[in-house]
Parts: structure tokens; C-alpha cells; sequence
């Protein structure tokens, strides 16, 4: 044998190895210097999600995020392109429903390229132009993309379970295609321009850097282009309260389509902060997370072969959103797979975790957790996500501790207070055939 | 190296490649200690490629097969392949494609052990027990369904059924829906019999490892395997010149049409696959690209994608654009073919051309930030060309020229080799109508 490479150094602590900065206008910064490979990742947010839009015009804060990237005080949206694109730097801000509160801010570039790459990541944060005829292009865009979704079973279930559970001016609420395809036809360079005065500044932005950099030189850097900003908001959040339950059947019929989707959705109180977090999200792997392992995977596509894709999850950010069940179906087996699906949930509430579920579960959860932090912008990520609902970065080393403390009664009762089995919103897409 | 279980046939930029002196198996090493995670991935040298009409799809039901177990590792003894995985929170899957099908693990690096023995049991000792075959087919069922809701799946599957007429490149690899159904647990055991041997499989490791330890392990779990007693049937079968172009529609209820335009090209071992390569970027690369600029800047579609896909046999350079509703197909379909009628008489500058190798270059680069997507690009290099073909890659790609470019343009790009398809929406009285029971 020969050849073999020295052992990686032991790796300190994330909360000694990732450098911080704290800039006065509340902008907090993080770098991790990851030398194995000539890369860097960015990955960012800022409180300036649809939570924070008008009740009625949601969609003004994914569209002022995407328009950010389509040019600056600086340089035209094609000039920018053509910077980044040449040096094969790419830079994406946006907000989608994954979290009402936050946009996302991700970049990513070879470690030549690190300068443009911050460069163009503080410039498009403060200095967006919004120019009327990318806005025009944009919203033709969008209605076509709009028609295009509507197309999809798996979003009409959705839209139509969240429509029915969260009332409008909810975050949550959804809209018909039609009435997006309006409110897009509707929106003003003013709207961007005005949301974007309000929302964005440095008091929500968390920016996280990871990979082949020096950490001190991109400390400075940031701070040379951020220290600057505006304040804005400060970073506070108050969502509304999750509503009651809509239980309740709806279908929506299309035509042509070979499979269905079903969606099991409930509304939940369960935010990313709540304590029951983890306790919660370890029954939910256990029931559904796995379309192959969990209870659900095994009964429904495993032993019944119902469906190719069965998945629960807690949607929980910084607003409570709802627990989800969704699966795929051949269209004549729905109720087949939903009457298997609410008989195994039912079971899972009554009966609660085994011990040895909850084992593989917490076992999975730190293996998993260790994996993800195996490239930069899974790393950069990480941090991102601890830091911006108030962890901290030590909670990249307490992660695992966490999760093994959690008990199987704690699991159980925080998993039965949330889910009902009764109470459950039935919504499912496709060509049923209506009778 | 010589008298070990191995022998170490070659190495370069970083990799090291031995074979299993008892069994022919060819193991891939590449160190990358980013973090503490391993990948652990086989391939088999089977795919689609190797079906025929009766039993389009058995590749691909197999691989889901091969997760109902084997003596060691099943359900009823509580150590199902999946649940071991899981439990150790390894990201984990297999995939099938017309050249190949892959199996792979990534996981903490101390658990690379589990992973390993996992893919030695299956690999000859696989159940495949019928009474796990009838809930699988209507698994991979609802699979195909899933694939029939999306246009784009359905051009491309379009795509080369009509552009490959002979070659097994015809039929999809999730198969065709009445061979799904009806493929019997025999003849999917003749497939596995056939196929799934240390001598047409490719095992690497890349990530945090120790070379001697990786290497006894995998002779530990590896070295008793027997290689077939067969050889392994070649594909011989030659997909001949396209004489004209061709064309099909398909028709069913939506809102947003799309447009497909592909053209015949060699397979990837070819010379001239960098060069279509970095046609793909200047036709599709990023906000800049020409097509982007003709089609999505002018409001003429939603997005467009170049695939100059990179097969073992011939394949296809393809151009798929869902088109902005109110705009007809047709108009698309003549910018795309102004666009190649452009590039086949102007050469692209030096600054064009460059900006596309950049971009290439650089994913070979962005690949090493994780084992995993390493593990995803080696297997479909030694699936249609080999290890090396990937190693050497970035510098095939920085050798291309503007003259290049031009040329596979003119070599390739011709309407006698084009299939253009279209998926156009088709009204409904009964668009999705919402009730509330």
C-alpha cells in the first residue's frame, strides 16, 4: 500500500473556527475559511419576506427580491450578468414560501473570484435600480410561469389545501392562478421601490461566507461595503396566530393528467424556535419523512404499492405553517392511499414512537446533520439558518446533544398536541373523473 | 503495488484506479478531505441501453429491487437496506440511465464500512422475490405516471423514440408503460444473472478515507465474489445516418406549449464532444447565452435549456423551450434555427468562447465541494466513456476554439439530422374545476 494522504487535522469547534463580525448598523457577518477546495459559498438572509408585504400583495416581496439581480446604480442586469457569468460567479436572491419572514441570498464562485463575487453581492443589496422594462419583461414572465404551475397536480392540492386552512391576509393564504396572473398584471416599479426602501437593510442581514478565503479580508471587505447601509427594520417578527383546523375534502379535477397528488394539511403552531422543534420533528421522521423507512413509506408504498412518493413534514420557519402529508397516486387509487395514510397516522398517534424508532431517528438526525456540513454551501447554509433564528453558531456543536436529549414521551406528546388525525384538510388534484 | 489482493492500474489528478486481482472488480480512490463524509458508489456498466421490447423498464425495476434485500439485509430481520442507511443518516439512492445504473452511499466516513458490505450483498444476492415485484411495479407505475404529468419528460421521451429508431436509445429508461406492468420476476432475475458481476461494476470511494484501510475492506467484502461465468453481452446494434427531418406533436389538456429541437451527435468519447459542449454554454449558458437573450429576453418563452447530452453510443445535442402563452410555437422553433444558422456561418469571439470554457471548467471545479456530486459526475464519465475522460475534461474544454465551435456546428447542426418536437396544449370545457366535498 502506499500513498495515502495525512489524516485531516482534528476540526475545532464551529463556534472557534467561524470568525464574526458585527457591524454597527446590525448587519452580522460570518466567515469559515475551508481550504481543500479553491471555492466559496455565500449563503445569506434578510427580513424582507411576504410576511412583511401587503396583506393583499404578497407577491411584491418575491418579485422586489428577484429584481434585484436585474441592475444596479452601477452596472445594467446584462453588464452584471456578463461579470459573473464570465468568471462562472453566480449571485440569487430570493423569496419563496418556505419562509414567510426571510429572503435568501446565495453566491457562489471560484476563490480567484472572491472579490466580484462580494462586490456584487453588497451591490445588489443596496443598490437595486429596478428598471420599468426588466419589471415589464419580468411580469409577462411570471403570468406565463403562473399557467405553467397551474398545470402541476402537486401545486393545485396545495394551493387548494392552503387556501382552505389559512384565510386570506394570512401569509399562508394562497390565491388562485387568476388572481396571482392580477395581481402581477397590477404591480408598479413604485411597489418594488417602495418595499424595498421599507424592508431592506443591514438590521435583519445575516451574510455567511465559507470556503477558500481569508477570513479577516473578507471580514473587511463586507464591512467596507455594508458598514454603510441603512439600518431599516429591526429585526422582529410577529406572525400571526396559526388558525383552527378546516377539515374537510376538496378536489380539484384536471383533465389528461396519469397521476394524482394528494395532500394531507393541517395547520400547526410549530415555529423552528418552539422548544418541541426537535421533539416534533423526530415523531415526524418516524411517521412520514422517508418515503422509504418511515411508517407511512413502508405501508403505503412499500407493502400496498400505492404510490411512488409519500413524505409528512412540519413546515416550520419563523411563521407556524401547516404539518403536510402529500403522496402521489395512480388516480383510481386515492382513496385507497388516503384511507391507509389517515388509518396509519391514526395508529402512529395512539400507539406513539417505539424506542428503537427513536434511536434510528436520532441517529439519522446527527449522521445526516454531519453530512450536510460536507460542502461550503452546506456549511455556509448551516451557520445562515443558526444564526438567523437567534441559535447562534454553537449550535452547529450542541446540534447533536440536542437531539439525543429529546425523550420518547417528549416526542409522543409533542407530536399528539399537533396532529389530529380528524382534523385533517383533503386536498387532491388530477383526472378522477367526476361523477 | 503487486501480491495484494489488488493491483494498481493507473493514477492521475488525484485519482488511483486498482482491480480486484479474483474478480476483475475496478475500484476508484480520490481523497477529499472537505469534511468528515465519504461517498461510496457502484457502477454497474447496465442501463437501458442493454433492454428490449418486452422488457423496456427492467433496469430500472430491478434497481428498485435490489432495496428489498438480501439474506442480510431485509425487513423481516429488521436490517432492510434502507432503514440500516437511514439509521446512520447516510444520503443515499440508486439511479438508472441508458448507460448505467449507480448505487450510492454518502455518510459519516466512520460508518463507510456498512455501506460497502450493503453493496457486496447485493451485488449476487439480491431476494428479488415476486411477492416483492407486484407492489414495486405499481411503484415504478406511478413513477412513469408521475413523468407523463410533466412536459418536459414527455418531449424528451418523444425525442428520442422518434430520433432513434434502432438503438436502444429508443425507449425510455423508466420503460414503456405495458412492460412495467407485465415483466415477469424471471426475466428480471435473467437481468441481475446477467449483469451484476464484480467485472461490468466500477466501486469508488472519494471523500475522508484512509487508502490501505478502504482498500482491505473492500477486498474483504469484495474478494469472494465470483466474476460471471459469461461474458458480458455487447450492444451492437448502430442507430444509422439520419436522412431527414422529423417531426411529431403531442396534444393534450394545458395552458403553456413547448417547443424541442434536437440533432444527432457522436458519443461522448468523440473529439468533438468538448466542442458541443461548449456550443451547449454560448447556445444556453446563464442570462447571457444567445438563446437565453433571443427567446427569454424577447417574452418568446419562460426559459430555455441546452442538454448536448454525452452518451456511450450516439446521442443527441437537444433545445427544450416551454413557450410564453400567446406566442406560437413556430415562431420559437425559427429563432432557435436562426440562431445555428448564425453560429455555422459567424465564428463566436475569443470572449464568447471563453466565458462558455470558464463555466465548464469551473463545474468540474464546483463538483469537488462535495463527494457526493464528484461520485454523480464519475459515474456518468466511466459509464460512457471512463474515469480518465473525466480527469482530462477541463483540458479537452480549454483547447476549444471559436473555429471549433463553428465547425460541429456545421458537422452537426443540419436539418437532415434534427427531430423537432412540439407539446401544444389543448383546450378543455373542463379545465381544473375546484369542489369542496
Amino acid at each position: 500500500m502506499t500513498g495515502a494522504a495525512a489524516a485531516p487535522p482534528r476540526r475545532a469547534p464551529f463556534v472557534e473556527a467561524v470568525r464574526h463580525r458585527a457591524l454597527s448598523n446590525g448587519a452580522r457577518l460570518y466567515v469559515l475559511e475551508n481550504r481543500f477546495n479553491p471555492t466559496l459559498a455565500v449563503s445569506g438572509t434578510l427580513f424582507a419576506g411576504r410576511l412583511f408585504a401587503p396583506q393583499d400583495r404578497r407577491l411584491i416581496a418575491s418579485v422586489t427580491a428577484g429584481e434585484l439581480i436585474k441592475g444596479t446604480a452601477k452596472r445594467s442586469k446584462l453588464e452584471l450578468a456578463e461579470d459573473l457569468e464570465s468568471r462562472a460567479a453566480s449571485v440569487s436572491v430570493a423569496s419563496d414560501a418556505s419562509d414567510p419572514a426571510g429572503v435568501d441570498i446565495s453566491g457562489a464562485a471560484l476563490s480567484r473570484d472572491t472579490d466580484l463575487l462580494l462586490d456584487a453581492m453588497v451591490e445588489v443589496l443596496r443598490e437595486p435600480v429596478f428598471p420599468e422594462d426588466e419589471l415589464e419583461k419580468e411580469k409577462k414572465k411570471l403570468v406565463g410561469s403562473i399557467r405553467q404551475q397551474q398545470e402541476q397536480t402537486s401545486v393545485r392540492a396545495s394551493e387548494a389545501a392552503m387556501r382552505r386552512i389559512y384565510p386570506p391576509g394570512h401569509p399562508l393564504h394562497r390565491l388562485t392562478g387568476e388572481e396571482r396572473i392580477a395581481r402581477v398584471e397590477a404591480l408598479t416599479r413604485a411597489d418594488l421601490a417602495g418595499f424595498y426602501t421599507e424592508r431592506y437593510g443591514a438590521a435583519s442581514l445575516v451574510l455567511v461566507v465559507v470556503g477558500d478565503v481569508e477570513a479577516d479580508r473578507v471580514l473587511d471587505s463586507l464591512e467596507k461595503g455594508l458598514g454603510s447601509w441603512t439600518a431599516g427594520p429591526a429585526p422582529a417578527i410577529a406572525p400571526p396566530p396559526a388558525p383552527a383546523p378546516a377539515p374537510g375534502a376538496v378536489t380539484v379535477e384536471m383533465p389528461d393528467k396519469a397521476s394524482a397528488d394528494v395532500i394531507l394539511a393541517l395547520p400547526s403552531d410549530l415555529t423552528r424556535t418552539d422548544p418541541e422543534f426537535l421533539a416534533c420533528a423526530l415523531a415526524n421522521s418516524a411517521l412520514g419523512q422517508s418515503s422509504l423507512t418511515s411508517r407511512l413509506g413502508v405501508r403505503v408504498r412499500d407493502t400496498e404499492g400505492l404510490t411512488y412518493g409519500i413524505h409528512s413534514a412540519f413546515s416550520a420557519s419563523h411563521v407556524a405553517g401547516p404539518f403536510t402529508v402529500s403522496v402521489t397516486v395512480k388516480p383510481d387509487s386515492r382513496d385507497a392511499a388516503v384511507a391507509s395514510t389517515l388509518d396509519e397516522i391514526q395508529r402512529f398517534v395512539k400507539s406513539g414512537l417505539t424506542d428503537k424508532e427513536l434511536a434510528e431517528e436520532k441517529s439519522s438526525r446527527i449522521g445526516r446533520f454531519k453530512v450536510d456540513l460536507g460542502s461550503n454551501a452546506g456549511i455556509a447554509n448551516a451557520v445562515d439558518t443558526a444564526v438567523s433564528y437567534g441559535f447562534g453558531v454553537g449550535y452547529l456543536d450542541e446540534f447533536p446533544s440536542l437531539v439525543a436529549k429529546v425523550t420518547r414521551e417528549q416526542a409522543d406528546a409533542a407530536f399528539r398536541k399537533r396532529v389530529r388525525p380528524e382534523a385533517f384538510t383533503i386536498a387532491s388534484a388530477g383526472t378522477f373523473g367526476r361523477p | 503495488m503487486s501480491g495484494g489482493p489488488f493491483e494498481l492500474v493507473k493514477e492521475k489528478a488525484g485519482f488511483r484506479e486498482f482491480r480486484l486481482s479474483s474478480n476483475g472488480l475496478r475500484v476508484l480512490l480520490l481523497q477529499n478531505r472537505v469534511a468528515p463524509v465519504a461517498t461510496f458508489c457502484i457502477v454497474y456498466h447496465v442501463g437501458s441501453r442493454n433492454e428490449a421490447v418486452g422488457h423496456t423498464g427492467a433496469t430500472h425495476l430491478l434497481e428498485h429491487l435490489m432495496f428489498k434485500g438480501t439474506p442480510e439485509f431485509q425487513r423481516d430481520k429488521g436490517t432492510a437496506i434502507a432503514a440500516v442507511l437511514e439509521a446512520l443518516g447516510a444520503r443515499f439512492n440508486a439511479t438508472t440511465w441508458f448507460d448505467r445504473t449507480n448505487y450510492y452511499e454518502t455518510l459519516p466516513s466512520d460508518c463507510l464500512a456498512t455501506a460497502v458490505r450493503i453493496e457486496s450483498s447485493r451485488m449476487r444476492q439480491a431476494l428479488l422475490r415476486d411477492s416483492d415485484r407486484q407492489p414495486e411495479m405499481t411503484v415504478v407505475r406511478n413513477e412513469f405516471e408521475r413523468g407523463e404529468n410533466s412536459p418536459f419528460q414527455v418531449l424528451y421521451k418523444h425525442t428520442f423514440a422518434t430520433a432513434f429508431r434502432e438503438h436502444p436509445y429508443h425507449h425510455p429508461t423508466i420503460g414503456w408503460r405495458s412492460d412495467i406492468e407485465e415483466v415477469t420476476t424471471d426475466r428480471l432475475r435473467e437481468f441481475y444473472d446477467t449483469f451484476y458481476y464484480p467485472n461490468n461494476a466500477t466501486a469508488m470511494v472519494i471523500g475522508d478515507f484512509d487508502e490501505a484501510e478502504v482498500l482491505a475492506l473492500l477486498a474483504k467484502e469484495f474478494g469472494s465474489v465470483a466474476p460471471s461465468s459469461r461474458p458480458i453481452p455487447p450492444v451492437y446494434t448502430i442507430e444509422p445516418p439520419q436522412e431527414g427531418e422529423r417531426r411529431f406533436v403531442v396534444r393534450r389538456v394545458g395552458e403553456v406549449a413547448w417547443c424541442a429541437l434536437s440533432w444527432r451527435t457522436p458519443e461522448a468519447r468523440h473529439p468533438d464532444t468538448p466542442a458541443l459542449a461548449v456550443l451547449g454554454n454560448i447556445l444556453g449558458g446563464g442570462v447571457t447565452s444567445r438563446l437565453h437573450q433571443a427567446l427569454v429576453e424577447n417574452s418568446l418563452a419562460l426559459s430555455v435549456t441546452v442538454v448536448p447530452w454525452q452518451l456511450r453510443d450516439p446521442a443527441l445535442f437537444s433545445v427544450f423551450a416551454p413557450v410564453r402563452p400567446g406566442v406560437e410555437p413556430s415562431e420559437v422553433e425559427k429563432i432557435v434555427r436562426d440562431e445555428i444558422a448564425k453560429l455555422a456561418t459567424q465564428l463566436v469571439t475569443e470572449t464568447e468562447c471563453a466565458k462558455a470554457r470558464t463555466q465548464i471548467e469551473a463545474e468540474v471545479i464546483f463538483d469537488r465541494d462535495s463527494t457526493d456530486q464528484i461520485a454523480a459526475s464519475l459515474s456518468e464519465a466511466i459509464a460512457v466513456a471512463d474515469w480518465e475522460w473525466y480527469a482530462d475534461y477541463p483540458a479537452a474544454i480549454a483547447r476549444v476554439t471559436p473555429d471549433d465551435v463553428r465547425r460541429v456546428v456545421r458537422t452537426y447542426l443540419n436539418d437532415d439530422a434534427l427531430t423537432v418536437g412540439a407539446y401544444l396544449p389543448r383546450p378543455s370545457a373542463n379545465v381544473a374545476v375546484e369542489e369542496v366535498a
